[in-house]
């Protein structure tokens, strides 16, 4: 089967001479239906600008990106836009302060005509159920939420466009640890029933190793090293992917060894 | 051995609009000379207003009241004036915060901004000799370069860079206690890895007393001695760091333990709601002196 999206010798070069900065430098790599792939890198590494990329922000400089099995052009049908959707890190800026969350999520629906118009706040707030929030959270502004909530909110909107492939930008990294874990749990099983691919993003292992299936570290703007979830942390193959491993802070003895065992003899 | 810093029942309210609101119910701690104490709880716990007391900065709100017991070195910091407080900070008492390239000026450069610190304790220090000195300061945090760093403006470095830059103007007038809110947390993980290691070890050798403030358990578990949880206002449970890490007793402590994602995998945490568990009576682990 073909994967769902598949980079090829994708490159991105932000502007020319000298001082041109290559920030994403001859990338491939595949996302399978229902796959959840990791993206792990530092500041600069190249991943906002990967997911800028594949959501069509802006095109790539060389290289094919497919969906679907076909080449994304770089201005994208209303189709492409709908299927591909985004959950950024910081929850409350990424919601727009002077409408309410119901008017954010009906949004979508109403760009890329999904459901009927009289169907349409019916389909917002089962949205916002399926996100563990109730329906009539619609009618409240941005402000009125935690970050939790307005997370949810972020995520309940993603999922109205009824998207195939989710970008999730460091969806927890402003959360509280206890929040994040509802979050994560939520995202897990809403991949499950739904079917949805994911990209997540994030700098944080530790949430990487227990809800990706395959993980791509990036340094630099180039892929370090790409593999099953598994085999990262039992057997990283680059040195640098140690060395983040090895940085990763951790509560128990048993997760200390781990680290220690990969991370051995290398500075921190 | 006595207490560097001793906070005894202190009481935090807001007025505003809608009426008062308590955000701190009581809360007690004590450092030593040298120790490392850990303040971790979620967002809107109190760990940052409790810093922002002993520095002496709620107090000069309008819409704050603040009392309870606040001693520094056994000086009773109440009855300091507003001058005297004032005198205090960045000499006795430093901070770091949480994102090192927004707490530097960007408008002047490293070497200025030094100067400025180590003037407030040795006012007519010329600038020659404040270079000098923060030169060797710069070196204590690894910064070899430190001419270049000096002549540059913070946004000319890099966090981890600016960073450190912080670390050796917290520490630069030998203060007794050092306030660490969050700091790293803009970070890379693995610059924060290393400037945690650095801030370690230099406070162990200078004998700092360090209130860290966090809401990362993985990032106590590594720096701290004692570790003090506060939930909404109130410490649920203290004790020394191995002794809360290997057997949390309270409730609250446990469910943020459970809710860390582990390295060794497991899936996405389940997190137990027992809410109502989180009020229950604080639990103190003997040893370490706590």
């Amino acid at each position: 089967m073909t994967p769902l999206l598949s980079l090829r010798h994708v490159s991105k070069t932000f502007g020319s001479g000298p001082r041109a900065v290559r920030a994403v430098r001859d990338v491939s790599f595949d996302v399978s239906r229902g796959e959840c792939l990791a993206v792990v890198g530092e500041s600069g590494s190249g991943k906002t600008t990967l997911a800028n990329m594949i959501l069509g922000v802006f095109g790539q400089s060389s290289g094919e990106i497919r969906f679907d099995g076909r080449a994304l052009p770089s201005r994208r049908t209303l189709e492409h836009r709908s299927a591909i959707q985004l959950v950024q890190q910081n929850p409350l800026s990424s919601l727009n302060p002077k409408r309410s969350v119901g008017a954010s999520i009906r949004l979508g629906l109403d760009v890329f005509g999904i459901g009927r118009r009289s169907d349409r706040w019916r389909l917002v707030e089962n949205a916002l159920e399926e996100v563990g929030l109730p329906g009539d959270f619609r009618r409240r502004a941005p402000a009125a939420l935690s970050g939790g909530q307005c997370q949810r909110v972020a995520i309940a909107r993603a999922l109205a466009c009824q998207p195939r492939l989710v970008i999730l930008d460091e969806p927890t990294s402003a959360l509280d640890v206890l929040v994040q874990a509802r979050v994560l749990r939520l995202l897990d099983g809403l991949r499950r029933t739904k079917g949805l691919s994911y990209v997540f993003i994030t700098h944080d292992l530790s949430v990487v190793r227990n809800v990706a299936d395959r993980v791509a570290v990036f340094r630099s703007g180039e892929l370090v090293e790409c593999a099953e979830t598994g085999a990262i942390f039992e057997n990283p193959r680059a040195d640098y992917t140690r060395r983040l491993i090895g940085a990763v802070p951790v509560i128990t003895d048993h997760e200390l060894k781990l680290r220690e065992s990969l991370s051995g003899g290398l500075p921190a | 051995m006595s207490a560097v810093l001793e906070i005894r029942d202190l009481h935090l309210r807001f007025r505003g609009h809608s009426g008062v609101s308590e955000v701190l119910h009581g809360v007690s701690l004590d450092i030593r000379a040298g120790e490392r104490v850990a303040l971790v709880g979620e967002s809107g716990s109190g760990k940052s207003v409790t810093a922002r007391i002993v520095l002496g900065l709620l107090q000069e709100l309008p819409y704050a009241e603040v009392s309870g017991g606040l001693f520094l070195e056994g000086a009773d910091l109440n009855r300091l004036s507003r001058r005297q407080w004032q005198g205090l900070r960045g000499t006795s008492i430093s901070m770091i915060f949480q994102d090192p390239t927004s707490s530097l000026n960007p408008v002047f450069t490293i070497g200025a901004q030094f100067a400025e610190v180590l003037r407030r304790r040795d006012p007519g220090l010329p600038r020659g000799a404040a270079d000098e000195r923060a030169g060797a300061l710069l070196r204590s945090v690894s910064i070899h370069d430190h001419a270049r760093v000096l002549d540059a403006y913070p946004f000319q470095l890099s966090g981890g860079m600016n960073q450190r830059v912080v670390i050796a103007m917290a520490l630069a007038n030998h203060p007794s206690l050092l306030i660490a809110d969050e700091p790293g947390t803009a970070l890379d993980v693995t610059v924060q890895a290393q400037t945690l290691k650095l801030m370690h070890d230099l406070v162990e050798r200078s004998g700092t007393a360090v209130l860290f403030i966090s809401h990362n358990l993985g990032v106590v578990r590594e720096f701290a001695d004692r570790v003090f949880v506060i939930y909404r206002g109130r410490i649920v449970e203290r004790g020394p760091t191995a002794a809360i890490f290997e057997a949390p007793g309270h409730a609250y402590t446990r469910a943020l333990m459970a809710a860390v994602p582990r390295i060794t995998g497991g899936g996405p945490p389940e997190p137990n709601d027992g809410e109502t568990a989180f009020l229950d009576p604080m639990v103190v682990h003997e040893g370490g002196g706590a």
